[in-house]
């Protein structure tokens, strides 16, 4: 009964962050760049709650977006997938207690996804490929999340172990050996 | 003397401003000091007001009370006009604002008369960083079919890229994967143009003929080529042309005449021009 709750508040938590993402920080932005709230989102289900969840939540609202603002079906899908996916590899090998950790991790999933989603654009639509605006761009965006993480930080961390003693049935103890 | 150095000194400059201020005082118009008395006077005015409404009140403090009732219903009354007023108010500024969103289509329809079109208001913008479209209220129930030409006050938007029931996507002319066929209007020479990553408002002029003359400020318009938009509509001007060692790999910078930034409402040509 919890997890299914768990379920219907992080569907709610994407609509909130799409209503988000789509009003406010389209003028909330750094220099006309906007954030990706969505990278920050699955990589902390995936963190936390694991893979399968990860990965299942990332293609189904990738796709949600593709099908609402996106110009090919499906890429976003795989993309949030994928790194809903690493998420729970990543916790096994990097600790969440540190800030920077969880820092560099959205940093780094920030720049696959947009790298995923450019390449992609490219490939399928055609168009000039521009090295240095993309990278100012993507430098930009990283910033921007970062930025977002260490404000969210707190959150994204009461919010995830809870979510994470419920899912993988962590017990309190163990967390002290 | 018992009195040190310093003291004296303190003693010689007190004793100095004294005769200043005298000075000052003694030759100077009551008039033209009125603002100090206007403080003086602020500051006792109101206790002496609450002191004399107070010494009115007790003397007439019949009336105070029998008034209350009275006060009370009137008080009753106007908040009833109150709130009706700021209703009509508010109905009042939606349809200003309707009324100012009607005479923009007046003035797009009359802009484009040669086609018919339908407006549509913007209601969601891509949240990617790298991709540019939008998403208009219209859609098939509106006559709406995907390559659909889409214009604005100013000039060329895009093109239906995707329809649904009451929506349609659209690709502007700034997303980078998006290629318009277009001429310079000075020599008629047909170009290239792209969208750009740089910003919202530059677009690139590639596939420039290598005898071609190219002006800043020259207008670019669509060329009518490849079947998606039609001839003779507007997009922007020659910003800046960028001479490179071959003649042929040159390019030129190319500012749309639409503002993507502030776009609001759009025209979706539904028939191709009737020549």
């Amino acid at each position: 009964m919890k997890k299914f709750l768990t379920i219907i508040g992080i569907i709610i938590i994407f609509f909130i962050i799409y209503f988000l993402q789509s009003n406010f920080f389209t003028w909330f932005t750094i220099a006309g760049i906007m954030p990706n709230l969505f990278v920050i989102f699955i990589l902390t289900i995936g963190l936390f709650i694991g893979k399968k969840l990860g990965f299942v939540f990332g293609l189904l609202f990738g796709i949600y977006l593709d099908l609402l603002v996106g110009k090919s079906i499906g890429i976003s899908g795989i993309m949030l997938g994928l790194i809903g996916l690493v998420g729970e590899y990543l916790d096994k090998t990097f600790s969440k207690d540190s800030r920077i950790t969880i820092m560099l991790i959205v940093a780094t999933s920030t720049a696959v996804y947009e790298i995923g989603i450019y390449a992609f654009q490219i490939i399928k639509w055609g168009g000039i490929i521009e090295i240095l605006p993309f990278i100012k761009i993507l430098l930009i965006e990283i910033i921007f999340n970062v930025i977002i993480t260490i404000i969210l930080y707190p959150l994204i961390q009461k919010a995830g172990y809870g979510a994470e003693n419920l899912f993988k049935n962590k017990t309190i103890l163990t967390r002290y050996f | 003397m018992y009195k040190n150095k310093k003291t004296g000194v303190i003693g010689i400059i007190i004793t100095i401003i004294i005769l200043i201020l005298v000075v000052i005082l003694s030759n100077t118009n009551i008039q033209e000091i009125s603002y100090i008395e206007n403080i003086f006077n602020s500051i006792v005015m109101p206790i002496q007001n609450g002191i004399t409404y107070l010494k009115n009140k007790i003397e007439g403090n019949d009336s105070f009370f029998t008034d209350i009732d009275q006060l009370r219903a009137e008080n009753e009354d106007l908040k009833q006009k109150n709130s009706e007023l700021e209703q009509s108010l508010r109905e009042l500024e939606i349809i200003k604002s309707e009324n100012e969103t009607l005479k923009e289509y007046v003035n797009l329809k009359d802009k484009y008369p040669e086609y018919e079109t339908i407006p549509a208001y913007i209601i969601n913008r891509d949240i990617n960083n790298f991709t540019k479209t939008i998403v208009i209220n219209a859609g098939e129930k509106d006559g709406i079919k995907p390559n659909m030409t889409v214009i604005e006050d100013q000039g060329l938007v895009g093109f239906v890229l995707s329809t649904t029931e009451n929506t349609a996507k659209i690709q502007t002319i700034i997303d980078t994967s998006t290629s318009v066929s277009s001429v310079l209007n000075s020599s008629r020479e047909t170009i290239i143009v792209n969208g750009t990553l740089e910003d919202n408002s530059t677009l690139k002029a590639t596939y420039i003929p290598t005898n071609a003359t190219l002006v800043e400020n020259d207008s670019v318009e669509t060329s009518g080529l490849g079947g998606i938009y039609p001839k003779g509509i507007h997009i922007g001007t020659i910003k800046q042309i960028v001479d490179t060692k071959n003649i042929t790999d040159r390019y030129a910078y190319i500012e749309t005449a639409v503002d993507f930034e502030k776009l609001e409402t759009v025209l979706v040509i539904l028939n191709e021009p009737v020549e």
